[in-house]
């Protein structure tokens, strides 16, 4: 991304100054959190450090105590996943949401599945040839391949299917795609397969939030990380200049944000 | 989910072979065994194939059939439904009731279905607003609904005379009784619903991964209230019809049907485990526990042996649906 598209652009999404606690649990204290188009943003931080209250909060599960959420620079509230996903926002969950008895485009159309036009979709009809024709063609928009896409999902490999469940999200998510750990559980070629997905969908012009416990994925996939540490956003990185060590100092507290900012450049042009 | 882990291509393209074949398979099985059944039957049974004894089956085979389906909506989700014979005994007396009073038969009709399908949706409500499991809430409903069945008939047959509503189950269309074709314009409507429409693949959807369709937006709720309000509604019809038949109500009709609906719906192909099944495979189910219980009757077995079979044929392919699981699990 350029200096410039970046000193113009509006966050796609953007949190700001947003706190959540549970009970007497401080999950996230004051956190900005912003992506930009076209760029994946990577969420890291050890276990505890508030990713996933974040991420739940940003995709519609649960609501901030205090903060705003803003979609292209406008405040949002979302109630409900289904605010998020209809204001544009999918997630893609680290279970699969996927309906393993069911075939490929089943599953992308999944709760919004086409309907016959006239009178048969009045009685509900599927479209099912509708469905087949734009899931094949999006899947090769994305480069997934798939012998065949009128397979049951539970007999592709790990692999597909978490290519299939980010294709499906990508598909509905015409402003952000957030995903929860995508390569948890795959294999070192499997999950190749999904960072490189995920590098196409960025090039495809859909902004990724991409949330990994794995760094070498992160750093290989990401254009930008954003530290959290107990609730608190310590930092954010560069993938290009940072180190893995400095990325693992910061997630654990043992080097300040103020010091690594010094070692590798501040936050103004992390994202050069 | 562990089976994200996957093997080499090579062992990952066997179970799908493996799944495809699976259906195609069961399918044709299940249509061997039917039509063995029926040529050994035509052979060894005197009478198998007298029109009098086609009508019966195909009478008979309308009652079960049509709960057989209901229970089919409900096993798709990964439910089960306890309670038709129950339902199908409790809607046969509250219809004869209520004509032995003299209320005329559309409303009598009408009412019945309505009372019937309200209770199914009150199981529905059990099952997903409580969070009860199926087979608990069905179980206490067959308990309660036979218990009230047996007060309101007093233990003893209704009566209430003849009229349109018991000529409309003696008589034939086309040569073929008129309770089958009820039974073949249900299963047709069942299986447009089912395997074409939004909403039938939202059952589907349910029985493979309940969360998943959740958080794919699906409204899970109504779908749970729909499907047990569905098979309620067919028990309902199937025990308007019954009670048609026999031109009475009996107190006692019903009992044990809920095995020849399960076992029906599982030997066509659904599974307890969800997401499997076809109005067409529980036809054929309906169609090979009807020809097995009147063979063995013509062969003047005891009835419980049909009974004995049905029961060892149900655990039967559980067993081996869950052997088909384990293995596509582990592949």
């Amino acid at each position: 991304m350029t200096q410039e598209a970046q000193t113009s652009a509006v966050p796609v999404l953007a949190a700001s100054d947003v706190s959540k606690r549970f009970g007497s649990v401080v999950a996230l204290q004051h956190i900005d959190f912003e992506v930009y188009p076209g760029e994946i943003v990577a969420l890291i931080g050890d276990n505890g450090a508030g990713k996933s209250t974040l991420i739940k909060i940003l995709s519609g599960t649960l609501a901030p105590d205090s903060g705003t959420l803003l979609m292209n620079g406008k405040p949002v509230k979302f109630a409900s996943p289904r605010d998020a996903r209809e204001a544009g926002i999918e997630t893609v969950y680290q279970d699969l949401a996927l309906a393993p008895d069911l075939d490929v485009p089943a599953n992308l159309f999944l709760g919004r599945e086409l309907r016959r036009a006239g009178i048969l979709g009045m009685f509900d009809m599927l479209d099912v040839r509708a469905m087949r024709t734009r899931a094949q063609s999006h899947l090769d928009t994305l480069g997934v391949k798939i012998k065949s896409i009128d397979q049951r999902v539970d007999t592709l490999s790990g692999g597909q299917r978490q290519s299939v469940a980010v294709s499906r999200s990508v598909f509905w998510g015409r402003d952000v795609v957030i995903m929860d750990e995508p390569t948890a559980a795959l294999s070192v070629a499997q999950s190749a397969l999904v960072i490189e997905l995920i590098k196409r969908v960025r090039a495809g012009g859909t902004p990724v939030v991409l949330i990994s416990h794995n760094l070498p994925h992160v750093f290989e996939a990401a254009d930008r990380m954003i530290v959290l540490r107990h609730g608190s956003r310590v930092g954010s990185l560069d993938p290009k200049t940072a180190t893995m060590e400095q990325a693992v100092s910061l997630m654990t507290g043992a080097l300040a944000a103020t010091d690594l900012r010094a070692a590798a450049a501040g936050e103004a042009d992390d994202r050069g | 989910m562990s089976q994200l882990v996957t093997g080499a291509p090579a062992e990952r393209r066997a179970p799908g072979r493996f799944q495809l074949g699976w259906d195609v398979a069961l399918r044709l099985g299940l249509l061997s065994i039917v039509i063995i059944l029926a040529i050994v039957f035509t052979l060894t049974a005197p009478g198998f194939l007298s029109a009098q004894n086609l009508e019966n089956n195909e009478r008979q085979m309308a009652v079960i059939g049509i709960l057989a389906i209901g229970e089919t909506f409900v096993i798709i989700t990964a439910g089960i439904d306890l309670s038709v014979g129950s339902m199908l005994g409790f809607s046969g007396i509250l219809a004869a009731l209520a004509l032995g009073h003299g209320m005329p038969i559309p409303l009598a009709i009408v009412g019945v279905l309505v009372i019937a399908t309200l209770l199914g949706l009150f199981s529905g409500v059990l099952i997903d607003t409580a969070s009860l499991p199926p087979f608990i809430v069905t179980l206490g409903m067959l308990g309660i609904l036979r218990g009230f069945t047996q007060i309101f008939g007093n233990g003893q047959q209704i009566a209430f005379g003849n009229s349109p509503f018991t000529d409309f189950a003696a008589n034939n269309f086309l040569g073929i009784p008129q309770l089958f074709w009820v039974l073949v314009v249900i299963a047709l409507v069942a299986a447009y619903l089912l395997h074409c429409t939004r909403r039938g693949r939202h059952v589907f959807a349910i029985g493979s991964n309940l969360e998943g369709a959740r958080r794919a937006g699906i409204n899970v709720r109504a779908m749970t209230f729909l499907v047990y309000g569905v098979s309620a509604l067919l028990a309902g019809i199937a025990g308007v019809l019954l009670t048609a038949r026999q031109a009475q109500g009996d107190p006692n009709a019903g009992t044990g049907y809920e095995l020849d609906a399960i076992a029906a719906a599982v030997l066509g192909g659904a599974s307890l485990f969800g997401a499997r099944g076809s109005i067409l495979g529980t036809f054929l189910g309906v169609l090979l526990v009807q020809i097995l219980t009147n063979g063995l009757n013509l062969l003047n077995f005891d009835p419980q042996v049909a009974r004995i079979a049905e029961g060892a044929l149900l655990i039967l392919f559980v067993y081996i649906d869950h052997w088909r699981k384990r293995r596509l699990a582990t592949a």
